[in-house]
């Protein structure tokens, strides 16, 4: 894959030219508020317990293990999502999407390059977020590493099997931010990343099923919070993958039609 | 090759708005067009004439709405990908290169796309740089190159893949003139070490120094084709040699008349407010010389010799006049051959163009 890794190069060192340190910690600073705003309501207003409801639609986990894990995954979605679903219409704004697509090379390959570096990014900052995290006392409840790493790559997977789909939408339209909010908000809402799913109407978990994003969360929510190994879990991993896999194929089938149509808009 | 047959492409715009009614608008009409190996071909027309569109298909970014191209031999929409590895496109409009990437750096990306061998690549990123005159500016991020600097490093994106056929839209667009003329003869070399250039421009000079064969465009059809040589001889009629008589008399008013006569022309005479004349003389050819030399010839002085240049939009309205038959278009009178007038000059004039104008007006 010498064009995913030249692609992924080629992008760290753009990026670290364009961005300052003071992007990162900006981007970090919202984690840390969601995971501190939480333990302050948590401690201050709710005098350290929760709704007895809110613990058995978790499965008894503590509220703020939840959080973090919801604000930690969040910030993994938002943030690769961002990254990589952005990577063509970025490159139409800067003028390169011409130089790009006269070029045989494949775009999956330059698309992987890509999230490669939004993952690797991604995962130093949620990482940090995690030792924030760790320092306010934040514990997960019980932890299955392998299931959780399959839980992490199951939502790097889905997150980039939706970003090819939103990229082509993003060049269509010519617009990144309707597009990219829509589908963060639609994310975090239905998918388990802010509150459990079981809160929402049956049509709304319906729609939450198509999204490969749910399938991962109940795969790293169940090895990070429930203990769960991954034999309890393949069922929900292999959710994951083939809805992950039916975007992915979806985007790369539709991608080309959109790319010809951006080269036409952009005239 | 290159070959198009019968090639169109056709933009569906909203009138106005978003939800404005559709409306079909026609950018590539026809057109055949030929791009051989070993030399440079111009495609030179107006703005909006319909090049850049007719070049994005040849670059496979657009598809064409019917007709078809071929890449020796090969269907460019079917076999897309394979095509992309010989040929390039360097679009002048563009920047198509890295703000944040150095020169050398965007060189060795754009070479990974195109699959180019480590080594080679290496050695052809200096090579390139050098060419384009940038190899001082390798590791200097291209955001901080000038305008013109940005460009030839496009120029150099565009050969990493050393591609056999390469397509120039407008490269030397908003250039200084040494810079573009330092194009000009990368361009040339290009096309002597055997690449087929397509050139487009709406400079009919830069066409003039470059191509061999030149199609002339007007709203995506086919208007002429030719050399150089063959379209100025086609549209030289516009060509204006004005020569300021100080001492006019009759006699050498008449003499005057006789000489452009002869060469195949009709003088325009008019008195200036000097008690000079003025003697305007269209003319295919270069007559500035002979047209003094008979003036003084004829014992008149001359207070002042201007030659202008056909413009493009004069060329090309002449061209079209030609085409649409006699009797129509500009009030000057300029015609394209077949017209009468071409071949009749100095008798030594370049054969007729192949003016293709009938069968497309027709
Ligand atoms: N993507 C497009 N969508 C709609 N109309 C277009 C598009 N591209 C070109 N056109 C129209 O097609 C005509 C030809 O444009 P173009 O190929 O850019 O001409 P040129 O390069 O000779 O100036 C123009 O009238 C232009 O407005
Ligand atoms: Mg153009």
């Amino acid at each position: 894959m010498p064009v995913a890794w030249a692609t992924l190069r080629r992008t760290w060192t753009m990026t670290g030219r364009a961005y300052p340190w003071s992007y990162a910690v900006g981007c970090l600073l919202t984690g840390i508020l969601t995971i501190g705003l939480s333990y302050l309501a948590l401690h201050a207003v709710g005098g350290g317990t929760v709704a007895a409801d809110f613990t058995a639609r978790t499965g008894g986990a503590d509220y703020l293990g939840y959080i973090a894990i919801g604000a930690g995954a969040f910030m993994f979605t938002v943030r690769m999502l961002l990254w990589s679903s952005k990577a063509l219409i970025t490159e139409q704004r800067q003028g390169t999407l011409g130089a790009l697509l006269v070029a045989p090379a494949g775009r999956l390959p330059y698309l992987l390059g890509f999230t490669g570096f939004a993952l690797a990014n991604t995962v130093v900052e949620v990482g940090l977020l995690g030792g924030f995290a760790a320092l306010l006392g934040i514990t997960l409840p019980a932890c299955q590493p392998l299931a959780a790493l399959a839980g992490v790559l199951a939502l790097a997977f889905a997150v980039f099997a939706l970003s090819v789909v939103l990229g082509a939408l993003m060049i269509v339209a010519g617009e990144a931010h309707i597009s990219q909010n829509t589908v963060f908000l639609a994310v975090s809402l239905l998918c388990g990343i802010t509150f459990p799913n079981s809160y929402l109407p049956e049509p709304a978990r319906l729609l939450a099923e198509t999204l490969p994003v749910t399938s991962a969360m109940d795969v790293l929510r169940g090895a990070l919070s429930h203990g769960a190994g991954l034999a309890d879990l393949a069922p929900r991993l292999l959710t994951c993958l083939a809805l992950g896999a039916g975007y992915l194929l979806l985007g790369l089938l539709v991608l080309p039609g959109a790319e010809r149509r951006a080269i036409e808009r952009s005239y | 090759m290159i070959r198009t047959h019968d090639l169109r492409k056709t933009f569906r715009v909203r009138e106005k708005g978003l939800f404005g009614p559709r409306l079909e608008k026609t950018a590539v009409d026809g057109l055949d067009l030929l791009i051989p190996p070993g030399r440079v071909t111009g495609l030179l027309g107006l703005n909006g004439a319909g090049k850049t569109s007719t070049i994005k298909i040849l670059a496979t970014l657009l598809r064409p709405t019917s007709g078809t191209v071929t890449l020796d031999g090969l269907d460019l929409v079917e076999h897309a990908r394979e095509a992309r590895r010989r040929i390039n496109l360097i679009a002048g409009g563009e920047r198509m290169v890295y703000g944040k990437l150095t020169g050398a750096e965007n060189l060795r990306y754009f070479g990974r796309l195109y699959d180019v061998p480590a080594p080679v690549l290496r050695r052809r990123t200096g090579e390139l740089l050098d060419l384009v005159g940038l190899g001082h500016a390798a590791d200097i991020p291209v955001e901080r190159y000038s305008r013109g600097m940005a460009q030839r490093l496009s120029i150099a994106r565009g050969l990493v893949n050393d591609p056999a056929y390469l397509l120039l839209d407008e490269p030397t667009l908003g250039l200084d003139a040494p810079i573009a003329r330092d194009l000009r003869r990368v361009v040339a070399d290009l096309a002597t070490e055997g690449r087929g250039v397509l050139l487009t421009s709406h400079y009919l000079a830069e066409v003039e120094e470059l191509c061999r064969h030149v199609y002339v465009i007007a709203d995506g059809r086919h208007l002429a084709e030719g050399s150089p040589a063959e379209l100025k001889a086609a549209t030289g009629s516009h060509r204006a040699v004005r020569v300021t008589v100080t001492n006019p008399s009759p006699g050498l008013t008449d003499r005057i008349t006789g000489f452009v006569r002869g060469i195949g022309a009709e003088p325009q005479l008019a008195p200036t407010a000097d008690g000079g004349l003025l003697v305007t003389v269209h003319h295919p050819e270069d007559i500035a010389g002979p047209l003094a030399g008979a003036v003084v010839g004829a014992g008149g002085a001359i207070g002042g010799l201007e030659v202008t240049e056909a413009s493009l939009e004069d060329a090309i309205l002449a061209l079209a006049d030609g085409s649409a038959g006699p009797g129509t278009g500009a009030g000057t009178g300029p015609r394209a051959a077949p017209g009468p007038r071409s071949g009749a000059g100095a008798g030594a004039g370049p054969a007729a163009p192949t003016s293709a104008g009938t069968e497309v007006a027709a």
